[in-house]
């Protein structure tokens, strides 16, 4: 006996997929009396149904879970830790529609949920003792991750832009529960091959390469509407490298998210919005030469320096709280530096710093010695500083406190603030 | 060929023979060697709108000097390879009247070039001496800055037709200098500053000059056309030393080693300009920007802070290299810097930190 089944309408976020495949067979087979109807009782079925009788994975499923009614849920063996997550006991995975036809006949026991180690684990994210010499950047780099700041990167070829950013995502504190959800329903959606034990407890890392396209980075398609890469680096770190190469227009696209936290995807079938609450991190060479950081060892022309700039608009700079130059390390460093500190010990710093500014009532303003605020003022009337450009400073100075332990913003800490955007002026279009 | 009732000046024609298409300087040196302009127009049977080409520089404020014409630098005239025609915006004799020193050197300086041809374009300015240069980005600006400020009459040497000031960004130091000394060219007006033109700018710097000084230039830089000329003419050239680690002094630390003179003082300057014997007025205790004294800052500066300065040099550097100097943690060496910086004894070019 064949029978077909066809589902209209459409969802609006386009083709559903095989997921309904599972709960159609299973209406056949009650609708055709193999299955008594009374078995399917506070079950709902999802997943793919392979030509013999297995069960597939279907992306997304965390997702599902959270859309469907609070019921018992039938899922793809594969896919039922990650229905747990939402579900917890009432996710029941089978690998094949004979199992289950049998389960339900003859209410027997679901299988049990598969033991963790059935995926390979994740790579681990490389260690900051592995860097030389960098004392600016590691620098840098705590302070974006005790302050949520994001940070720009501006140094030569050689001088561990990448290497530095790749070791932030070891300093930020592991995802709370409520973030590891949201992180693992985006990655899901994604149809990211998921961590073991299917959520993803570590800030992600991403790093589009520059030659991505606009949908790949802030999400989209034709079919359905996926999250991008923006979305994926959620409660993680967005990594640019080499920014002054990527597309105006997708530099533009980050400029929303930046502000809001989500990005809305419009499409003619509907409009989503994803999450992308992210930690940019953007690296760049100060010019198409890569040397210019050095000044007088550039050998671009004005008109080339000006057109690699203009690539930055000033707004998508503004939004930039650390614009640090790094140089190459000098060859004494490298040999004679003590192996750096590690990620633990940075990843402490930041843990102790976040803890100091949670601490802090919401909306008090953090005491500033007066010695800071003159310096502060002294920038604004000469112009140094602009009122925006003076509110991220002062809020960098903070954080850099926070880094120190130290309740009261001092002067010392305003001026580390201010080295930590020296580079501004190398990059300002 | 000429409009009835209006008869063109010599002027005219010079000018409308320098704004044939095909018409090399070579050849038109040849024509007027014995020629008036007029006569070299009709005799060589050439096409164009003479009235027009003559009205556009008359709009434009543009003197057309041509070799035999009462306006033409005396200095060029024994030189064989001269243009024939020039095109002056400003006085044409301004260059007659005092000695001339070109400042050149390249597009993308340190500030150690830049404040260095600032400071000898004033100083030289000051005293009485011309400062001749091309009006380009970078060092040739710088010493036009410094120049334009008092003293003798600028000159500048540009590449494209005078209507059209290039490079956009000099075009209130181009005004500046036109007003008080003359802007030269050899492309007539309407004419687009083109490549090849570069070269031959620089050559008639050189005519124009007593004396070269290079500030600051790369090895193969385009003041190497200036020094070529300068050299084959018997012009005297002098350059600053710089760095041995700069990639822009390679070019003025090279010709130094091939026999050019070093210029540290101004007074370098004038000695070669064997003007030592002439009356200087109030010129400052002659310290060149690399002799310069040592600031000793303001009384205040603490022992920590006084470390921290000799650790600096005019050199830029990175902060990555002073933490390792130092020892210190970020904060307490970038407080150290910003009391320095306000203290005007250091600033930072985008991250690096040199002496001020």
């Amino acid at each position: 006996m064949s029978s077909a089944a066809r589902i209209r309408p459409k969802g609006p976020q386009g083709r559903l997929g095989s997921s309904l495949d599972l709960a159609i067979a299973v209406g056949v087979l009650v609708a055709t009396n193999q299955l008594p109807p009374s078995c399917t009782d506070g079950l709902s079925f999802c997943g793919e149904l392979g030509l013999n009788g297995s069960l597939r994975h279907v992306p997304g499923m965390i997702a599902l879970a959270d859309a469907t009614a609070p019921l018992g849920m039938v899922v793809p063996l594969c896919d039922v830790r990650e229905a747990a997550l939402v579900r917890g006991d009432e996710a029941h995975g089978v690998s094949s529609l004979a199992d289950l036809t049998e389960i339900l006949r003859d209410r027997t026991e679901w299988p049990a949920m598969p033991p963790p180690g059935a995926l390979p684990p994740l790579p681990d994210t490389p260690d900051l003792a592995d860097v030389k010499g960098q004392p600016v950047g590691r620098h840098a780099l705590e302070v974006a991750a005790a302050g949520r700041h994001h940070l720009l990167m501006v140094g030569p070829p050689g001088s561990g832009k990448t290497m530095l950013a790749e070791r932030l995502p070891g300093l930020l504190p592991p995802l709370t529960l409520e973030e590891s959800l949201t992180v693992t329903r985006v990655h899901s959606a994604a149809g990211c091959v998921l961590s073991d034990g299917a959520l993803v407890s570590q800030p992600p890392f991403r790093a589009p390469h520059h030659r991505a396209s606009i949908v790949a980075l802030v999400g989209g398609g034709s079919w359905s509407l996926r999250p991008g890469e923006i979305s994926l680096a959620t409660h993680g770190v967005l990594f640019l490298d080499e920014m002054g190469e990527f597309p105006v227009t997708a530099l533009e696209a980050l400029r929303q998210p930046l502000e809001e936290g989500v990005i809305r995807v419009s499409r003619a079938g509907g409009t989503v919005t994803f999450p992308a609450r992210f930690l940019l991190v953007a690296a760049m060479n100060p010019c198409p030469c890569g040397e210019g950081v050095f000044p007088g060892s550039c050998r671009c022309s004005d008109a080339e320096r000006a057109r690699y700039t203009r690539r930055l608009s000033a707004p998508l700079l503004d939004r930039f709280d650390l614009v640090v130059p790094l140089s190459r390390p000098d060859p004494a460093a490298l040999l004679d530096a003590a192996p750096g500190g590690s990620t633990a010990a940075s990843a402490a710093r930041v843990a102790a710093a976040r803890q100091m500014a949670a601490a802090r009532p919401a909306g008090r303003e953090a005491p500033m010695h007066p010695d800071a605020a003159r310096l502060l003022a002294l920038k604004l009337r000469d112009g140094a500083l602009t009122a925006r450009g003076l509110h991220k400073v002062s809020r960098v100075a903070r954080t850099v406190a926070d880094l120190m332990g130290v309740e009261r913003v001092s002067e010392e800490h305003v001026s580390d603030a201010l080295c930590l955007r020296t580079a501004r002026a190398t990059v300002a279009p | 060929m000429s409009p009835a009732g209006k008869v063109l000046p010599e002027e005219a024609f010079a000018a409308a023979l320098a704004s044939v298409p095909v018409m090399g300087p070579a050849t038109l040196r040849t024509l007027l060697a014995t020629d008036t302009p007029s006569a070299a127009w009709s005799r060589g049977s050439f096409e164009g709108d003479v009235a027009r080409i003559w009205q556009r520089h008359e709009e434009k404020g543009i003197e057309v000097c041509w070799r035999g014409g009462p306006v033409y630098p005396r200095r060029l005239m024994d030189d064989p390879e001269a243009p024939a025609v020039l095109f002056c915006q400003g006085d044409p004799t301004a260059i007659n009247r005092h000695p001339t020193v070109a400042i050149v050197g390249t597009r993308s300086p340190t500030r150690y070039g830049i404040g260095v041809a600032a400071q000898f374009g004033a100083d030289l300015a000051a005293v009485g001496v011309s400062i001749v240069s091309g009006l380009a980005l970078g060092i040739d600006g710088a010493a036009h800055e410094g120049a334009t400020a008092a003293g003798a009459p600028p000159i500048a040497v540009v590449a494209g037709g005078l209507d059209d000031p290039y490079p956009r960004r000099h075009a209130r130091l181009w005004a500046r200098v036109a007003e008080q000394g003359a802007v030269y060219s050899e492309s007539p007006a309407g004419v687009r500053t083109e490549k090849w033109r570069f070269p031959v700018r620089n050559r008639l710097l050189a005519m124009l000059s007593d004396v070269v000084v290079v500030v600051e230039s790369r090895h193969r830089g385009g003041s190497m056309y200036t020094v070529a000329a300068a050299a084959q003419r018997g012009i005297p050239v002098g350059a600053v030393p710089g760095s041995i680690r700069s990639p822009t002094s390679e070019g003025t630390n090279s010709l130094l080693a091939d026999g050019c003179f070093p210029v540290c003082t101004v007074a370098d300057v004038l000695t070669a300009l064997s003007l030592q014997g002439m009356v200087l007025p109030a010129l400052p205790s002659p310290t060149g920007a690399g002799g310069g004294s040592v600031p000793t800052g303001p009384a205040g500066l603490s022992q920590a802070d006084r470390a921290l300065f000799e650790l600096l040099s005019h050199d830029p550097t990175s902060l990555d290299q002073l933490v390792r100097l130092t020892g210190l943690e970020l904060p307490a060496l970038c407080g150290g810097l910003e009391r320095l910086s306000q203290a005007g004894m250091a600033h930072d070019v985008g991250g690096w930190w040199e002496r001020a």
